[in-house]
């Protein structure tokens, strides 16, 4: 539906240009001349097609708008962006305008002036007075743009307090508040949830005085990107539902950041108040997350103050948890790390953990003459497994999907393990005619894409050309294969890897593929498991299983990979992390760490790109960074670790992988000729059981690790997903 | 005799004698560092005894004499709030001459607590901001 | 200073004598102030319980004046001696004109400050950087 339109004006470039610049106009074939045209009688050299918004943008001017955003397709229909073109009898909507050859725009003439106080008095004339009540205050376009373009004085003489316009507020679900009175029709929220969210549940009934915004009948926005219609809104009208009422953005400070509940690494920015995060906002990132975040990272956040470990424990004679100080805990903990010799300690590192912890933790293991660290996710060892990094990586980038032409999805559902991923496969099937092709069970990617089947035989067919998808796979110029970590969860993962490293090495045999393109991706689910397996963790418990060590450090690990069966029956498990959850049921000793608002720590995602989170707040109760926790546990064993305070921890990080301290950069992989000849020496026959994905729908998006499954709006979220698909609509 | 002064001796006398002899005088001086004759206006459920003699002056006639057992551990609030109207020149009179009304949701009284270990001590009614875990209780 | 080694050389005493002195000219000179110091001090005690209304006894303050002043034993130059000599009398000074409040006496008092945390376990037990 939404991209049948686009397409089209992308064919006809050249003769509708107003759309979505500069984009599409890299997209377009020849390069045009630039134009030449006068801000404010500044010349400005553009390129043709561009709208008259954006070229004074280049010359330096701001031009008010509350409907035009440049993520989204242009409306114009709020008339705030006027302007006076030379030679024009009447002011010219700017966003919509492509500019023209010598045109002369006057941005602050007093005919724009006057057309924009009218237009601000109109949009006023319909707009409660209700600021002082209203979470929009302090970051609100039409607040601003009033003081600033509005009009000094008011002409509304209605004190009977007949006429204004009033609009019954919506029920959209439990994350986004409607105020409906105060929609000032910019339409955003509607493009957003039909362009971006690919869910075309948003539109408008009645015109004039009469026109809303709504969801037609009374339903949930089911979206797992739902969230950032609240940042879109210029105005009041959507706000978010566990904000409501909490702070004024003035109140708050705000700390930049990095989201770590899915393996993308959104750029956050974590709002706090009387060392309380209230709010996560997104910070734009165009190579990571563009200015999105998906709702778990935006609203998940509440389960940071629920089911915290904020002082250290260990179990007494009864096999009870007690609250200890400090220094017994890790006396207890250090005695009982001493205990054991070489694999009888073990390692098991969860998904939220941070790089520096991972080191630490590494260097007291192997001190103690111990290879046994593992993590919870799970990825083929067999080959050259995780010994190149091009092995595990998201190799094209997220942005680079914006280049390719074909896109293959193997045993993966990115919409929910990896939403960003989702809206830029989306943005580039509306834009460029991505193809998308699914090996994997059918789920709703919010896009068409054609599936091959659910089993892995469907790769070998495509290897040998037997599947009718392999003539479009080879015809491919930019091809991309994604596989999920979830389809590598499996006993024969090595076999399906080795399958798809063969498939990307013949399709680069081909030879129309550019030599520096790399076909050959891994979406991972959680944030740590790159930074694991740079630092040289082997990922999967099978090791421990199999060793049963004598005491466990678990960091983090609530995945519930490891349960007391698989261990011995006296192992003394220690639990290092920040919240209550499947791994400190099962600890002898727990020992309170920080969560990712609460450190200074470095992850490093799916694209291999190594980002950090800074400290928003302070660790609550007696909870420690985590690193530190680690490196005082040395000291008290006897084997102090060298380093003191994190310069030094990321100068031993840099000796390990000088890639998880070059902060913002995705440094290239390469050797996948080498990786494939090493996958071809596996010679084991694939399981055919179909790909299974544990996320498929949106109700299984919501608690996916220990900080969404102590939220409380999560819980809320999923019983009104449940409940909406229970409805009739 | 009121010339020489001889009748405050004679009042002394009369006045010990009301209050029970030499020795028990003595206790009540040590108690209420005072010493006076009235007649007993009546006496409350606690044990206190309400005097009252109208030639001392206003302000002095009407006093309390607490229950023996609190001993010089008593206090003002000890007085309950039927008898306190009279005690403070609310009112003339006493509720042995016009009980009050004995409303059903009338709590007993209480005295002020202070300083013991019953005593009102504030406390937080903010929700604490972070939540901790609570470990389960072990398996049997 | 090095005027107080026995055994330094030539250059140096000349050097040292150059230096100008503050009150005293040599060490029992200083000795003297200092005894004076404390004598006034010791007599002035029984004053200062009174008119501040501290909760020490004489016997406590005169303990506390012994320990002020032994905190300063190891001295030996004869100049910061001076100097701290001439701070003592300003201190005097100060309390027997009732300058000072009675917290600035009970000050004295204070109990030690705990040292801060040194080394990186003290500091993660003691919980800040």
């Amino acid at each position: 539906m939404m991209r049948m339109p686009v397409t089209a004006v992308l064919r006809k470039v050249s003769r509708v240009p107003a759309v979505n610049n500069a984009r599409i106009c890299a997209f377009s074939s020849a390069a045009p001349e630039k134009v030449e045209v006068f801000i404010d009688d500044k010349p400005v050299m553009v390129e043709p097609g561009t709208t008259v918004l954006q070229a004074a943008a280049l010359a330096g001017v701001e031009i008010p708008r509350f409907c035009y955003h440049e993520r989204l397709s242009i409306a114009g229909n709020c008339r705030m962006c006027l302007v006076e073109v030379e030679k024009s009898l009447k002011p010219v909507a700017s966003c919509a305008m492509p500019v023209m050859k010598g045109m002369r725009v006057k941005t602050n003439s007093e005919f724009t002036r006057k057309a924009r106080e009218g237009v601000m008095e109109f949009l006023l004339v319909n707009h409660p007075l209700d600021c002082p009540i209203c979470d929009q205050g302090g970051e609100c376009d039409l607040q601003d743009q009033s003081m600033t373009f509005g009009s000094d004085r008011s002409r509304f003489t209605d004190i009977n307090f007949s006429g204004k316009r009033a609009v019954e507020d919506k029920n959209v679900g439990p994350l986004i508040k409607t105020i409906m009175t105060r929609c000032i029709h910019c339409t955003r929220c509607i493009r957003f949830a039909s362009e971006v969210a690919g869910v075309d549940d948003f539109g408008t009934t009645g015109r004039g005085q009469d026109m809303q915004v709504g969801t037609y009948v009374e339903k949930m926005l089911m979206s797992e990107m739902s969230g950032n219609i609240i940042d879109l809104c210029p105005v009041g009208a959507l706000t978010s539902k566990p904000y409501a009422f909490m702070a004024r953005p003035w109140e708050t400070r705000k700390t930049e950041s990095i989201d770590v509940l899915d393996a993308i690494g959104s750029n956050i920015v974590v709002s706090t108040r009387t060392g309380e995060v209230l709010r996560v906002i997104p910070r734009q990132n165009d190579d990571v997350n563009e200015e999105w975040i998906s709702d778990k990272s935006r609203f998940a956040v509440d389960g940071l103050k629920r089911q915290r470990l904020t002082v250290p424990l260990l179990k007494n004679s009864s096999g009870q948890l007690e609250q200890v100080e400090w220094e017994d805990a890790l006396v207890r903990v250090a005695q009982a790390l001493r205990s054991g010799k070489g694999n009888q300690v073990g390692a098991i590192a969860g998904g939220l953990v941070d790089a520096e912890a991972l080191t630490a933790l590494k260097d007291v293991l192997n001190r103690l003459d111990s290879e046994l660290l593992c993590t919870e996710e799970i990825f083929p060892l067999d080959g050259s497994g995780t010994d190149l990094r091009s092995n595990y990586l998201l190799n094209s980038k997220i942005a680079g999907i914006e280049e390719a032409d074909m896109v293959l999805l193997i045993g993966t559902n990115p919409r929910f393990e990896a939403p960003l991923l989702n809206t830029r496969l989306r943005k580039s099937w509306i834009n460029n005619d991505l193809k998308v092709a699914m090996i994997g069970p059918k789920v709703d990617l919010t896009y068409e894409y054609e599936h091959l089947g659910d089993s892995p035989n469907v790769i070998d067919a495509v290897i040998n050309g037997k599947d009718a998808f392999s003539k479009t796979l080879n015809s491919a110029k930019k091809p991309i294969i994604i596989v999920g970590s979830t389809a590598l969860q499996r006993s024969d993962a090595a076999v399906i890897l080795s399958k798809i490293q063969k498939l990307s090495s013949s399709l680069r045999a081909k030879g129309q593929i550019p030599s520096d393109w790399r076909v050959l991706n891994v979406l991972h689910r959680v944030a740590s498991q790159v930074a694991a397996l740079d630092i040289g963790y082997s990922a999967g418990a099978q090791k421990i299983r199999d060793a049963k060590p004598k005491v466990l450090f678990m960091l983090g690990a609530d995945e519930g990979v490891i349960s007391r069966s698989d261990l011995a029956k006296d192992c003394f498990v220690i639990y290092q992390g920040h919240h209550g959850d499947r791994g400190a049921e099962i600890a002898d000793a727990v020992l309170p760490g920080a969560a990712y608002t609460e450190k200074q720590a470095t992850y490093v995602n799916t694209e291999g790109r190594s980002q950090q989170t800074t400290s928003a707040v302070n660790p609550p109760g007696m909870a420690r960074e985590d690193w530190k926790i680690i490196r005082a546990l040395s000291e008290i064993m006897g084997i102090t670790l060298p380093y003191d305070d994190l310069h030094e921890i990321r100068k031993r990080m840099n000796e390990i992988s000088p890639n998880l301290t070059r902060y913002g950069d995705a440094e290239d992989a390469n050797y996948f000729a080498q990786a494939t000849e090493l996958g071809n020496l596996i010679n084991k026959p694939a399981d055919s059981s179909p790909f299974n994905v544990p996320m498929k729908q949106l109700e299984d998006f919501y608690m996916t690790d220990a900080i969404s499954r102590a939220s409380p709006t999560m819980a809320k979220c999923i019983q009104a997903v449940k409940k909406q698909r229970e409805s009739k609509y | 005799m009121s010339f020489l002064g001889l009748d405050k001796v004679g009042k002394l006398f009369t006045i010990i004698r009301a209050n029970g002899g030499v020795l028990k005088s003595l206790r009540k001086l040590y108690i209420y560092d005072d010493l006076k004759l009235g007649t007993l206006v009546g006496t409350d459920k606690y044990g206190n005894k309400y005097f009252e003699n109208n030639e001392y002056f206003y302000g002095r006639n009407r006093w309390v004499e607490y229950n023996e057992k609190v001993g010089i551990d008593y206090d003002g609030s000890m007085i309950p709030a039927e008898w306190y109207g009279w005690m403070h020149y609310k009112t003339d009179m006493p509720p042995t001459k016009s009980p009050p009304v004995a409303y059903k949701w009338l709590e007993p009284h209480r005295e002020n607590l202070s300083g013991t270990p019953e005593q009102y001590v504030p406390y937080t009614t903010t929700p604490p901001k972070i939540q901790s875990w609570v470990p389960p209780k072990p398996k049997k | 200073m090095a005027c107080s080694g026995g055994g330094s050389s030539k250059v140096i005493k000349s050097v040292a004598r150059q230096v100008k002195p503050i009150l005293s000219l040599d060490k029992a000179d200083a000795r003297r102030r200092v005894v004076n110091l404390y004598k006034a001090w010791y007599r002035q005690m029984p004053y200062v319980v009174l008119e501040y209304d501290i909760p020490k006894n004489v016997e406590q303050c005169r303990q506390k004046l012994r320990e002020e002043f032994d905190k300063n034993r190891h001295i030996k130059d004869i100049r910061v001696i001076d100097m701290l000599v001439i701070k003592g009398q300003m201190e005097l000074k100060e309390t027997v004109e009732i300058w000072k409040q009675k917290s600035h006496i009970m000050s004295y008092f204070k109990e030690t400050v705990e040292p801060k945390p040194q080394g990186f376990l003290s500091k993660f037990l003691a919980g800040h950087e």
